[in-house]
Order: C-alpha cells, then sequence, then structure tokens
C-alpha cells in the first residue's frame, strides 16, 4: 500500500487529493499513521512503533489501524493491490 | 513592454445566482500582461450587475435578444461599433452564439473580430445529439432520449430506471425520481427552452468539469480541470478547486484534436466510484468559473482574444492544482439616475 502520489499531507493534519479536489482533517494520531504510511514503513514496523509508544494491546491496533486504512482507502488518499497485502 | 491597447466587447454581465461568464471574463483581461484593454459591455437587461460595478466597463449597450431576430441583433452590433469601434466581440450565451456564429463573416467585415465554433461544432455536441457525438469521438455518455410531448413520458420507464435527469436543449436540469416529477420538469423546461425534452440516465459519481480552448486548428491550448466544492439549488458552483487529473486532461485534449474545437469550451463529466468518465453535456463557450483557470495560471479569455486577432498562442500546459474559488454576494448600491440612463437611452 502506499499514498497516492496526487495527495498532500500537511504536518497540522490536513489532507489534500488535488485528483479528487477532497480534502479531509485527520487527528494526531491519524496524521502518525499517514506518514508512516507514506514513508513505505511495513506493517510489523508500524505496529511496533505504535505499540511501544502508546499503552494499547496487540487486538485493538490491528482493529484500529484497518478501519482507518479502510477509511483512507475509500477515499483513494491510498492505493493497494491486493487488500490482505499490507506493505 | 508597454501593453496593446485594444477595446473588447463582452456579453453575460448577468452576475446573478446563475451567473453569466461576462464579469469574470472581463476580470481576466484585465490581468492581461499582453493588452491594455477598453470594455464594452453589451447587456439584455437593464439589472444586469455588471451594468453598475465601478470600473468594469467603459461604456454599455443594451442589445436586443436573440429571439427577436439575427438581424435585429447584428444590426445592433453594428451600430454600438460604428459609435465606439470594438476589435474583439466575445458572447457567453449559449443562446447568443448561434446568430455569431452565423454572421461571423459580416462581422469580420466590420472589423470586429469572434473566436467561436464553427456551426457544425456547435450543432453537433447539441444536448440532444449526444448519444452520436460520443459514438463518433469515443467518450461514454449518459443514454438518452428526446421528449417532443408529454405523451412520449411512459416511454421511460422501459428505458431507464429511475431517477433521470430532465433537461432543456439551453439550460436547466432536474433529477426526477418519478413520472410525475418528469411531467413537472418537463413542463418547466419545455415552457422555458422549448422542445425537446432530453431524459437522460442518472450516472451515480462525482461531477466534474474542464475549462478549455481549442484553436481550430486540434490543438489545447489551454485546458484546467476543477471540481464544484458548492453547489447552488440550480447547480451552478458557487465554490470550485482545481485538479490534477491526467484522464481529464486526456479527455480535453482527445475531443479538441478529434473536433478541431474553435473557442472556449467547458466539458461537464461524471467521474463514477469506478473511475470513469461520462461526459453529460458541452458548454460552446467560457464557463462563469473561468477566473478559476486564470488565478491557477491559464488565462484563457487573454488566449482567445490572440486567437481571434489571429495571433499564435503556444499551448499552456502547466496551471496550479488545488487553487480554488469562492463566489460570494456583494451588494451595490446604486443611483436611480444610472438604472435611469440605462433603462431610457439603452447605453450608458
Amino acid at each position: 500500500m502506499k499514498i497516492t502520489e496526487e495527495v498532500r499531507i500537511s504536518d497540522n493534519g490536513f489532507v489534500f487529493n488535488s485528483r479528487t479536489g477532497d480534502s479531509f482533517n485527520v487527528n494526531p494520531t491519524g496524521l502518525e499513521l499517514t506518514k508512516l504510511i507514506a514513508q513505505g514503513h511495513d506493517f510489523d514496523t508500524i505496529k511496533s512503533l505504535f505499540l511501544e509508544k502508546y499503552e494499547l494491546d496487540d487486538l485493538t491496533f490491528e482493529k484500529d489501524f484497518y478501519e482507518f486504512i479502510a477509511l483512507i482507502k475509500h477515499h483513494q488518499i491510498t492505493s493497494q493491490e491486493d487488500p490482505l497485502d499490507f506493505k | 513592454m508597454s501593453k496593446t491597447k485594444i477595446t473588447i466587447a463582452v456579453t453575460g454581465l448577468n452576475n446573478t445566482d446563475n451567473p453569466g461568464p461576462g464579469v469574470p471574463v472581463i476580470r481576466s483581461l484585465k490581468e492581461s500582461t499582453e493588452f491594455e484593454v477598453r470594455i464594452i459591455g453589451l447587456v439584455y437587461e437593464t439589472l444586469e450587475p455588471g451594468i453598475y460595478m465601478e470600473g468594469l466597463c467603459d461604456r454599455i449597450f443594451q442589445i436586443p435578444y436573440p429571439s427577436a431576430g439575427s438581424d435585429e441583433l447584428i444590426d445592433r452590433i453594428e451600430e454600438i461599433h460604428r459609435r465606439e469601434p470594438f476589435d474583439v466581440l466575445i458572447p457567453n450565451f449559449d443562446a447568443e452564439l448561434f446568430s455569431f456564429m452565423k454572421n461571423e463573416d459580416r462581422l469580420l467585415k466590420s472589423g470586429i473580430h469572434t473566436f467561436l465554433p464553427t456551426i457544425k461544432q456547435f450543432q453537433e455536441r447539441d444536448k440532444d445529439k449526444l448519444p452520436e457525438y460520443g459514438e463518433k469521438y469515443g467518450i461514454k455518455v449518459p443514454a438518452s432520449i428526446n421528449l417532443g410531448s408529454q405523451n412520449q413520458i411512459s416511454e421511460i420507464k422501459d428505458k431507464f430506471e429511475y431517477p433521470v435527469m430532465v433537461k432543456g436543449k439551453f439550460y436547466d436540469a432536474y433529477t426526477a425520481y418519478n413520472t410525475e416529477q418528469v411531467k413537472q420538469s418537463f413542463n418547466k423546461v419545455s415552457a422555458k427552452w422549448g422542445l425537446p425534452v432530453i431524459i437522460q440516465e442518472f450516472v451515480k459519481g462525482t461531477e466534474v468539469n474542464v475549462i478549455a480552448l481549442g484553436d481550430g486548428q486540434g490543438n489545447t491550448i489551454a485546458a484546467v480541470p476543477m471540481r464544484k466544492q458548492y453547489i447552488t439549488d440550480k447547480g451552478k458552483a458557487w465554490g470550485g478547486i482545481t485538479l490534477s487529473d491526467d484522464k481529464m486532461l486526456e479527455i480535453t485534449r482527445s475531443l479538441i484534436r478529434q473536433t478541431k474545437w474553435k473557442g472556449g469550451m467547458e466539458l461537464e463529466l461524471i467521474k463514477t466510484v469506478k473511475g470513469e468518465y461520462y461526459l453529460i453535456e458541452i458548454n460552446p463557450r467560457i464557463p462563469a468559473w473561468v477566473y478559476l483557470a486564470v488565478g491557477a495560471g491559464q488565462n484563457i479569455p487573454e488566449a482567445l482574444v490572440k486567437l481571434a486577432l489571429g495571433q499564435e498562442v503556444a499551448p499552456m500546459e502547466s496551471y496550479a492544482f488545488g487553487k480554488m474559488f469562492v463566489r460570494y454576494s456583494y451588494d451595490i448600491i446604486v443611483d436611480l439616475e444610472k438604472f435611469e440612463t440605462i433603462a431610457m437611452n439603452g447605453e450608458i
């Protein structure tokens, strides 16, 4: 999965997709996740970074992570060939 | 570099909730780096806001509606030209274009330059011929039928699923969810714009638009895609944003290349969730949101004037995406004398 090249992410959490004209506000956690994805980190790396930094368990992270991924994919912020293959 | 002094006549000063492109066209021309423009505003109605906007037009003249007859309109244009000579005429209404296209040579003989589509280009993109147009130029269009009378409304249910779009030949479009609503819209549209009334398949998706300028040789001189962000109840953009969408540009360039489109145009497209584009309409003139294209780096009215004068114009390839426009309403206080002058004398 990667962030579509037309997407611009500002440090304050404003996400703009210049292909669709849509814009979104993401909260600090969402921004952190989006940036990690944009940097090309894989699922395991992101998970371990989050578990280290925040007080949360594996299951909660996975549930929230995939919910967030589904949301940003729906809004065409990311492109993903295989829905099960997160890289 | 000193600017070339030029006088340009512009119609469509009705900057209302259904805005004509005249005012933004004039703003764009005033920002030209090559021309120092003098503007002759041509109006149909005495309450067109452009008449009263300070510093917009140097002179204003009232002209008769094209429905009064082409000759009457052109005679008036020539009379105005004799009194206040102008170099280029930019018409901005669909309904008046035919008269100006038909009289292009006559106007040129009087020294009035235009840059309009040919009658063939204009007529083949008529809304009631869109399916043939799509097939000819290889672009997806929604299925449609033309209704010549109310009796044909019953045919809709055999061909389409509701909702459907009910459209006038020139303007107006309504979404109808059942036969009753089609009847109501049919009456509204036919009373205003005549027959046929077009019933178009409803394509679900996001409406996106491209403003473009063709040089008449198949080259795209300018093209900027936009998405409406705020739409009025008349379906007009009250806010919009430029997009970075190569597919939309490709569709535009292909269409201009094949049709050798001459003049300004607006493509209205629906982008479906699958990423397919359906052409729903081609407006054969500069649209009212043209100033967004200027803000994004392509001064289309300036380029159109150069083409009208027979000058070479290099295609504009780049523009800023993510540029927005937000329209607003504004009250101008007008002295009665000004209204009286235009109402009684037909000019200011």
